[in-house]
């Protein structure tokens, strides 16, 4: 791999855990400077004392090295120094061999207290070197999870992370995202990559399964990079690739753990992004809903202003004449009609807009059908009305307004489509998969086949224009019966009379028993 | 506005609309009452303090402030309100009524039929709180006193949720009740979302009262607001 100076770049040996067993050649030169000192030393006290024994001082330069450079060091200055003793100062002296077996013993000695020295001291040793290098990492990560909040986007991110993991591991880097159905490359280091079908094949795996893929894992080792997911709450957000352009593993593996703090620490910071992001996403719909709630009501307002004051003028003129009495209630039900295909069109385009907020209550179908009837007194005057509502039929659990609306509009179609003075009849009846309330007219009925295409907006049946009518009545019918979770259905009568319409209620949306307390 | 007797009673009309408020103020006129108007809330105020009219019919759509906010203000000075909206939301219709509103007409609307809600906030106001103990609804007799309800002049047994349902609607006759209040006075706080309840207790009242029960004119259904006893009419 081609170097890239970087002065602020951390020694990638410096992130790497201690080796165990190795010989620094800087100790080791240290021990034996320090072993020559000491055999000098012990010279001139022994010529300066006599007999006294210089043994323990060789203890000094083992400790220095045991210390300094680790254990193997220790022990390679612990041999030195007690063949120097040996040699220097155990009779025969200038000589490797040892006469009285009590100094067999204090070479020994000396081998052993050098070994276990060594290694108490190694220990110690690699343990300060396991903190400094613990803290360098727990620095590094700071300093990175600092990066990472610094930033709001996750174009941003991806640069960042790619960059700054790159340069630490001293590794190729790749962000791979999801693109639709596809993936894609979203940042790399020192440049985005093309990603080969391979590579390709072991990202998506690498998504799919949520564990790692290519190079140095399990699965797909036969491609060049090393996919790590990346992700919270077992929500894969992204996966990260590394690679080394130099044949060798992508990663040491002693450097996976430092890669998976890094990697987890991007998916927190890439599920914040993602949260950010639905937040914003949430309040632009929101601001919508707002604006289109603010047009409907001002709609609603500047068409139903003008119809007010027409409608109540109307009831306020005091006709002259039997015949201007008669155009009077005519311009009042053409006047009522208006303002019912208003409401429609108001309907219809909350229905579109899904801003449907229904809230729900317990409703009384007999109850229901009485404020639909009432409302609708006037253009039902001199038609017959049966309502075969049973007593004891449960309540069913809907928003009031939804189904009025929905009465409204059955019965007003009954009326358009029956023939002049015939009845309407409301039947509600309850079985064991809910309850059906049908609203029955007598008139021509409905072609067959048309049985779902009265539920279309504007359709309007051959040879029914004599009614007139929007044709939204029945596509509102349906948008609010849907929106309710409750069905609606047409037909013609058993008895061929007429038509006939009919809202299933399902068993959940009963109040059982809301009989009687 | 001149050639009206004095001592009659005044009604403020607001109302941002010209056809509408010249619409009001002619059928008040029509029906004896002495008609003010006003365009807007700053002014509907003044004419609530200066004026001191015996009652306010309010549109919501004001151009200087939203009219559910002049309602508790015209409520306190101790002024009918008479809510006339093009708004049909129920939780517009709720929240009025929680406000203080007396009623509410949503637009478009029948004349007589605010001339009628305009008298039953009338009435309502000259009796001030103190219920009448005894009110007469078609064919119903309810005696607030006595706890007894008679129809064509035969007492009809009620159980004492039904009784203090009907009880409570006749307390404020012809007006809209809430749900939540109906709910909060007859089965106590707590209980003011189970509207299940007053449909059931509703349904059984309508059994023992009204002449035809699947089409009543006794106990009447404000969609997904409450309801109302008619008292006339």
């Amino acid at each position: 791999m081609t170097t890239r100076p970087d002065p602020a770049r951390p020694e990638p040996d410096a992130l790497r855990p201690p080796a165990r067993f190795r010989i620094d050649p800087a100790g080791l030169a240290l021990a034996l400077l320090l072993t020559a000192l000491v055999t000098a030393l012990g010279k001139v006290v022994r010529t300066v004392s006599g007999g006294a024994d210089a043994g323990l001082l060789y203890l000094l330069p083992v400790m220095v090295a045991a210390t300094r450079s680790g254990l193997a060091t220790g022990i390679v200055a612990g041999l030195v120094a007690s063949l120097a003793y040996n040699f220097f100062f155990i009779p025969p002296t200038y000589t490797f061999t040892i006469d009285d077996p009590q100094n067999v013993v204090s070479v020994g000695v000396l081998l052993g207290v050098a070994i276990a020295s060594s290694q108490l001291a190694a220990q110690v040793r690699l343990q300060a070197i396991r903190a400094r290098h613990s803290a360098r990492q727990s620095n590094l990560l700071a300093g990175y999870a600092r990066h990472l909040t610094a930033i709001g986007d996750r174009a941003g991110l991806g640069e960042m992370t790619c960059a700054e993991i790159g340069r630490l591991l001293d590794v190729d880097t790749v962000l791979v995202g999801r693109d639709g159905e596809g993936l894609r490359a979203e940042a790399g280091w020192p440049r985005v990559p093309v990603l080969e079908t391979l590579e390709l094949a072991a990202a998506r795996w690498c998504f799919e399964q949520g564990e790692a893929a290519g190079r140095g894992s399990d699965t797909l080792t036969a491609c060049e990079w090393l996919f790590q997911p990346i992700g919270a709450d077992g929500k894969v957000h992204a996966v990260f690739g590394v690679a080394r352009a130099d044949a060798g593993p992508a990663l040491e593996p002693d450097m996976v753990p430092l890669l998976m703090s890094l990697l987890d620490q991007t998916g927190l910071a890439l599920e914040r992004i993602a949260l950010a992001e639905e937040m914003a996403a949430l309040a632009r719909v929101r601001e919508r809903d707002r604006l289109r709630q603010a047009l409907l009501s001002s709609v609603s307002h500047d068409l139903r202003t003008p119809l007010t004051a027409v409608i109540a003028s109307l009831q306020t003129i005091v006709p002259a004449s039997a015949e201007q009495a008669a155009q009077l209630a005519a311009a009042r039900g053409d006047a009522d009609r208006l303002h019912r295909f208003i409401a429609n069109l108001l309907d219809m385009a909350r229905i579109e807009a899904g801003a449907l907020d229904g809230s729900e209550q317990a409703v009384d179908l007999a109850e229901a059908v009485a404020s639909a009837l009432h409302d609708l007194r006037a253009s039902l005057a001199g038609r017959p009305i049966g309502v075969e509502i049973a007593a004891d039929l449960p309540f069913v659990r809907v928003d009031p307004h939804l189904l009025h609306h929905c009465l409204i509009n059955l019965i007003d179609n009954a009326a358009k489509y029956g023939a002049p003075g015939t009845p309407i009849v409301l039947k509600a009846d309850a079985d064991n998969d809910g309850l059906a309330l049908h609203v029955l007219d007598e008139g021509p009925g409905l072609p067959p086949g048309s049985e779902t295409r009265v539920f279309e907006r504007f359709a309007r049946l051959e040879g029914s224009d004599r009614a007139g009518g929007t044709g939204l009545g029945l596509a509102i019918v349906k948008g609010f019966t849907e929106a309710m979770g409750l069905g609606v259905g047409a037909g013609n009568r058993p008895d061929g009379r007429g038509a006939d319409f009919v809202v299933t209620v399902p068993r959940d949306r009963l109040i059982e028993g809301s009989i009687m307390p | 506005m001149t050639g009206h007797p004095p001592g009659a009673i005044t009604i403020l009309v607001v109302d941002d609309e010209p056809s509408i408020r010249r619409l009001l103020t002619g059928c008040l006129a029509n029906a004896g009452y002495r008609a003010l108007q006003a365009t807007d809330a700053r002014s509907a105020l003044a004419s609530v303090h200066v004026d001191k009219p015996d009652a306010v019919l309010l549109d919501l759509g004001l151009p200087d402030r939203d009219g559910l906010e002049l309602v508790p203000l015209i409520h306190s000075a101790g002024v009918a309100v008479l809510v006339i909206s093009a708004r049909d939301a129920t939780s517009e219709k709720v929240a009025a009524l929680d406000l203080g509103a007396d009623d509410y007409v949503t637009k478009p609307f029948d004349t007589d039929e605010v001339l009628a809600r305009i008298r039953s906030a009338l009435r309502d106001r000259g009796r001030q709180a103190a219920a009448e103990p005894r009110l007469v609804a078609g064919e119903v007799e309810i005696d607030l006193d006595a706890r007894q309800v008679r129809r064509r002049g035969v007492e009809v047994h009620l159980t004492p949720r039904e009784y203090d349902m009907l009880a409570e609607l006749a307390r404020r006759p012809s007006k809209v009740v809430t749900h939540a209040h109906l709910l909060s006075a007859v089965w106590g706080p707590g209980h003011e979302s189970d509207v299940e309840y007053l449909r059931v207790a509703a349904r059984s009242l309508r059994r023992k009262l009204e002449e035809e029960p699947s089409r009543p004119r006794l106990i009447c259904n404000e969609l997904g607001v409450g309801y109302r006893l008619m008292v006339e009419g």
